[in-house]
C-alpha cells in the first residue's frame, strides 16, 4: 500500500531519469488504489503498527471491529430469516425464470444482451475510472511535489537565516515558519509533520522535538516513507496515507524531506489532502454508473423491441401450428407486408390449406367407405338370411327327400353356412379398414372368458380327438378389455390349434405380471417354419394350399384376431417349427391406458428341442409337468414317439 | 290360441320366409312392408309381438319402434343387419326388448320369439319391495307410494328378477339367461341398455341409482 518513490530534489535528477518517471507511473495505479475507498481497510493495519504514543487509533480500530462484527451478525440473521421465509417463493421464482429461459426465445435474447452489455460496461467503466483516478492522482502528486520542494526550500532558508538563540524565540520561529507552510488565509492548503530525526546527538540548543498540524501525529506518516527519508540525503519522497480531518478520514499524499536547524536534522513531511480529487472522482464515477445503467436499460429495451419484432411472428406461427396439429384445420396465420415473415406466413397458410384439403378428403373417403360397408352389410345380409332360412327348412326336411335332393339340401345348407361366415369375416375386416371398429373395453375376468371359449370349442376338439388343457392360476384375472373381441380372438386361436393339432393335446396357458396378461395356445401338430409363422396373420394366407380344410375357415380369422389385438394395444405373435407344433401368444395390457413391458408367457415353448435330437419331449400335461420337464432337460430324456421328428 | 306376430320388413322374400318359419312353429304372422304404415297395421292387427326390421322405407325402424312403444308394451324384437354397437344400442334405447342379427337361423328366431312370448304364466300373488318401490307380481304393477310406474313386460321381469333375490349380485350373463332366456351368453349390451331404461323410469335420480345398483366389474343387484 505504501510506496516511496525516490524523487530527486535536484532538478537534474528529476529531468534526466527515465527509469524514475517510469517507476513513478508504474507505481501510480497502486498508489491510486486507496483513493477508491480502501482507506478503511487500511486503518486497522496502520493502527497495529502504531507506536504506543497513538492509543486513540487503536481504540478506534477496536470500535470499528466491533461495529463490523455487529453489522455482519445482523446481515447474517437477516439473510437467514429472509431465506427461510422467502425460500419457497424464491424457488418458485427461480423455476419460473428457468422455464421462461427454456421456453421464450425473446426472454433469453434480452437477458443475454443485458448480461453482455453489463459485462462490457463494467469492463469499460472500470478502465475509465481507473484512468481518471490515475490522472487525478498524478496531477495532484506532481503539484504536491513541486509545492513541497518550494516550501522545504523556504523553511530551510528561513532556518538558515535565523539569528535566534534563546528557547522561546526558537520555538516561535519554528511555529511561525511551519504555520506559514500550512498556507495563507483560512483554507489549509497543506499540513505538516515536523519531527527530529532519531538517533542523532542532541545539541544543547535543541528545543524543538516535533511539531504537527492540528490532529496530526507522526503516526500518519507511513514507516516506509520515514525510513526512506531518514536514510537518504537531501532527497524528496512521497507516499499515500490517510489523514484525520475533523471526524472523517481522508486520503492524502505525504511528501517528506529533511531540513536542518541549529545543527539538528528534522524530517519535514507535508501532507496534501486528496479529498477534492476524491470527490471529483466520486462524481465522475457516479456519472459513469448512471450513464452505464441508462445505457444498459436502453440496450435491453432495444433488444426487447427487436427480438419482439422477429420472434412474435415465429411464436404466432408456433401457436397456429399447434392449433392445426390439435385439429383446428381452419386456423391460419396473419400475413402483413412482404418481408421474410410475411413469406413464411403465406407459405405456412398454403401448407395448412393443402393439409386441410387432404384431411377433409381422407375423412370423406373414410366416411364413404364406412357407409359402403354398412350398406353392403345390409344389402347382402337380408337375402342371405332368406337363403339361410330356406336352406335350413330344406335341410330339416331332408329325410323326406330322395337321395339326390337330400344330398343337395345338405350341400346347400353347409355352403350357405360357409358363405355366411366368409361374409361376416369380410365385413369385419372392412370395418377395421374403414377405421370404424371401436373398442368397447370394460374390466372383465379373462379366465372366465377363456373357460367359456374352451367350453364352446369342446365339441370340435372332441371331433378331432384332442384334449384342451387349461393351465391357469387360481382366482380371477380382471383385464380391461372388449370381451366380445377377446372371445373371438381366443376362439380363433383355439379352434386353429385344434384343427392343426393332429389330435394331440392343445395347451392354453395364462399368466400375468404387473402390466400385462399373456395367453398362449400351444399345439403339437405339424407345426410351421418361421417364414410361415411370419405370414400367418396375412389375409387369406394358407400354410399349405393343397391341404384339405375341413372346418371351412375363411382365411381371415387370424387377420381379424390381429386387428382385434391391435385395437386393444396388445401383441399377437406366432411361433412354429416343423414337426414341433405351433404356439400363439396373445398379450394384453391390464389397463387400456397402460403399456406392455414384457409378456408374462413364453412365446417359444420350453419343451422344444431341435427336431431329430434325442430327448424331444412329448406334449406337456400342464404347467407343473412343463416345469419338471424343464429341469430334466439337461439329462437325455428317453425318446418318445417318432412322430415328433420330421 | 295362436300368437299373432307382426313382421315389419320391406324385403318380401325374407318376410315370406319368416312367415313360413313362424307358421311352421304355430304362430300367426301379419305382414307390413312399409314403415309409414306399420303403426296402422299394428293398431288394426293388435299383435302379441312385433318383429321389426331396422332399415325400412317410409319410416326408420327406430322411429316405428319408438311410436309402437309409446302406445303399447307389446314385446318388440328387432331384426338388424348391422351389428355395430351404435345401431344396436339405438334400437334398444328406442324401446326394443331384444334383437336378432341377420343372418339368423330359423331356430334362433323362433327361440327369441318364444322367449318374449312366455305366457304371462299364472304368477302366485306376491308382493316384493326394493328401496321405496313396491312390486305386485301377480297384478303386474309397480308403484312408488301411491304412484303407479308403467313398465314394459321385459323391464318388469328384469326388476322382479333382481327384487326376488336382493342379496344376490346378478352378472349380466345371468340376467340374460333369466330375463331374456338366452342359453349361451349373448350380447351384454342388452342388459346395460335395459337397466338404463329401467332406471330412468323407477329411479328418483337415474344418475345416483338407489333401486338397481351397479356392482362394478360384476353386474347389478337390487337396492335395499
Amino acid at each position: 500500500m505504501v510506496s516511496a518513490t525516490k524523487q530527486g530534489s535536484d532538478p537534474a535528477a528529476q529531468d534526466g531519469g527515465p527509469d524514475r518517471s517510469l517507476a513513478a507511473s508504474g507505481e501510480a495505479p497502486e498508489a491510486g488504489a486507496p483513493l477508491n475507498g480502501s482507506d478503511k481497510e487500511r486503518q486497522p493495519g496502520l493502527a497495529e503498527s502504531t507506536p504506543p504514543g497513538m492509543p486513540h487509533m487503536v481504540f478506534r480500530a477496536r470500535i470499528w471491529q466491533r461495529r463490523a462484527l455487529i453489522v455482519a451478525l445482523r446481515v447474517v440473521r437477516l439473510v437467514r430469516t429472509g431465506v427461510v421465509r422467502f425460500l419457497p417463493g424464491l424457488r418458485y421464482l427461480g423455476r419460473a425464470l428457468q422455464k421462461r429461459w427454456r421456453r421464450s426465445l425473446q426472454f433469453r435474447t434480452v437477458l443475454t444482451t443485458l448480461m453482455l452489455a453489463m459485462t462490457s460496461f463494467a469492463v469499460v467503466g472500470a478502465y475509465l475510472s481507473n484512468q481518471i483516478a490515475n490522472n487525478l492522482f498524478q496531477e495532484r502528486l506532481t503539484q504536491a511535489e513541486s509545492e513541497t520542494r518550494y516550501n522545504v526550500k523556504q523553511v530551510q532558508d528561513t532556518f538558515d537565516g535565523a539569528q535566534v538563540t534563546d528557547q522561546s524565540s526558537v520555538i516561535t520561529l519554528v511555529s511561525d515558519t511551519l504555520s506559514a507552510v500550512e498556507g495563507r488565509g483560512s483554507v489549509i492548503q497543506r499540513r505538516y509533520v515536523f519531527e527530529a530525526m532519531p538517533n542523532q546527538t542532541k545539541p544543547r540548543n535543541r528545543w524543538v522535538e516535533s511539531r504537527a498540524s492540528d490532529q496530526l501525529t507522526v503516526s500518519v506518516i507511513p514507516p516506509d516513507l520515514r525510513k526512506a527519508v531518514q536514510e537518504s540525503g537531501k532527497e524528496q519522497f512521497w507516499a499515500s496515507t490517510v489523514i484525520p480531518v475533523g471526524t472523517e478520514d481522508r486520503p492524502g499524499i505525504a511528501v517528506g524531506n529533511k531540513v536542518t536547524f541549529n545543527g539538528t536534522v528534522y524530517e519535514l513531511y507535508l501532507i496534501y489532502d486528496l479529498n477534492t480529487a476524491q470527490q471529483t472522482l466520486n462524481e465522475i464515477q457516479s456519472v459513469l454508473w448512471a450513464g452505464g445503467a441508462v445505457l444498459v436499460l436502453l440496450i435491453g429495451a432495444v433488444a426487447w423491441y427487436v427480438t419482439r419484432n422477429v420472434v412474435s411472428p415465429v411464436s404466432h406461427a408456433a401457436m397456429v401450428s399447434e392449433k392445426l396439429a390439435a385439429g383446428q384445420l381452419q386456423e391460419r396465420m396473419v400475413v402483413r407486408g412482404e418481408d421474410e415473415v410475411a413469406r413464411l406466413g403465406a407459405s405456412f397458410n398454403h401448407m395448412a390449406a393443402s393439409l386441410q384439403e387432404q384431411i377433409t378428403q381422407l375423412a370423406t373417403l373414410s366416411q364413404m367407405q364406412q357407409r359402403f360397408v354398412s350398406d353392403v352389410s345390409h344389402e347382402l345380409r337380408t337375402p342371405l338370411t332368406t337363403v339361410r332360412m330356406a336352406a335350413e327348412v330344406l335341410y330339416d326336411a331332408r329325410d323326406d327327400f330322395d337321395p339326390i335332393n337330400k344330398r343337395s339340401a345338405e350341400l346347400l345348407y353347409n355352403q350357405v353356412e360357409r358363405f355366411q361366415s366368409l361374409l361376416s369375416d369380410l365385413l369385419e375386416i372392412s370395418r377395421f379398414d374403414a377405421g370404424v371398429a371401436v373398442l368397447d373395453a370394460e374390466p372383465e375376468d379373462l379366465l372366465h372368458v377363456i373357460s367359456h371359449v374352451i367350453e364352446g370349442a369342446a365339441p370340435v376338439a372332441a371331433e378331432y380327438g384332442s384334449d384342451i388343457v387349461f393351465a391357469a392360476p387360481e382366482g380371477s384375472m380382471v383385464v380391461e378389455m372388449d370381451a366380445r373381441r377377446i372371445d373371438r380372438i381366443l376362439r380363433n386361436l383355439i379352434l386353429n390349434a385344434v384343427e392343426h393339432g393332429e389330435g394331440k393335446p392343445v395347451t392354453v396357458t395364462v399368466a400375468a405380471n404387473e402390466t400385462a396378461v399373456g395367453v398362449s395356445v400351444r399345439d403339437h401338430g405339424i407345426g410351421m417354419d418361421p417364414a410361415e409363422a411370419a405370414r400367418v396373420f396375412d389375409r387369406f394366407w394358407r400354410a399349405d394350399p393343397a391341404r384339405a380344410r375341413t372346418t371351412g375357415g375363411s382365411g381371415l380369422g387370424l387377420s381379424i384376431a390381429m386387428e382385434d389385438t391391435k385395437l386393444h394395444h396388445g401383441w399377437l405373435q406366432a411361433w412354429g417349427r416343423k414337426g414341433s407344433g405351433a404356439n400363439f401368444r396373445l398379450t394384453l395390457p391390464l389397463r387400456q391406458d397402460g403399456a406392455i413391458t414384457e409378456s408374462p408367457v413364453q412365446l417359444e415353448p420350453r419343451d422344444v428341442t431341435i427336431p431329430g435330437a434325442p430327448g424331444n419331449i412329448p406334449a406337456e400335461q400342464d404347467n407343473k409337468n412343463m416345469l419338471v420337464l424343464q429341469t430334466d432337460a439337461a439329462k437325455p430324456a428317453p425318446s418318445r414317439g417318432p412322430e415328433e421328428t420330421p | 290360441m295362436k300368437a299373432r306376430i307382426l313382421v315389419v320388413d320391406d324385403d318380401e322374400a325374407l318376410a315370406e320366409m319368416i312367415g313360413i318359419v313362424l307358421r311352421n312353429d304355430g304362430f300367426e304372422p301379419v305382414f307390413c312392408a312399409d314403415g309409414a304404415q306399420a303403426l296402422d297395421v299394428f293398431r288394426s292387427s293388435r299383435p302379441d309381438l312385433v318383429l321389426l326390421d331396422l332399415m325400412l322405407p317410409g319410416m326408420d325402424g327406430i322411429e316405428v319402434c319408438r311410436q309402437v312403444r309409446a302406445e303399447s308394451d307389446v314385446p318388440i324384437v328387432m331384426l338388424t343387419a348391422k351389428s355395430d354397437t351404435s345401431d344396436v344400442v339405438r334400437g334398444l334405447e328406442s324401446g326394443a326388448d331384444d334383437y336378432v342379427p341377420k343372418p339368423f337361423k330359423p331356430a334362433e328366431l323362433v327361440a327369441r320369439v318364444r322367449a318374449r312370448l312366455r305366457p304371462g304364466d299364472q304368477k302366485a300373488p306376491e308382493t316384493l319391495r326394493i328401496a321405496d318401490i313396491t312390486i305386485d307380481v301377480a297384478g303386474h304393477t309397480v308403484s312408488r307410494g301411491s304412484d303407479r310406474i308403467s313398465l314394459t313386460p321385459l323391464e318388469f321381469d328384469l326388476l322382479v328378477a333382481l327384487a326376488r333375490k336382493p342379496w344376490q349380485v346378478f352378472t349380466r350373463e345371468l340376467l340374460l339367461e333369466q330375463v331374456w332366456g338366452y342359453r349361451h351368453a349373448a350380447d351384454t349390451r342388452l342388459v346395460n341398455v335395459h337397466v338404463q331404461r329401467l332406471r330412468s323410469k323407477i329411479e328418483q335420480d337415474p344418475e345416483a341409482p338407489e333401486v338397481v345398483l351397479t356392482v362394478r366389474g360384476v353386474g347389478y343387484k337390487a337396492g335395499v
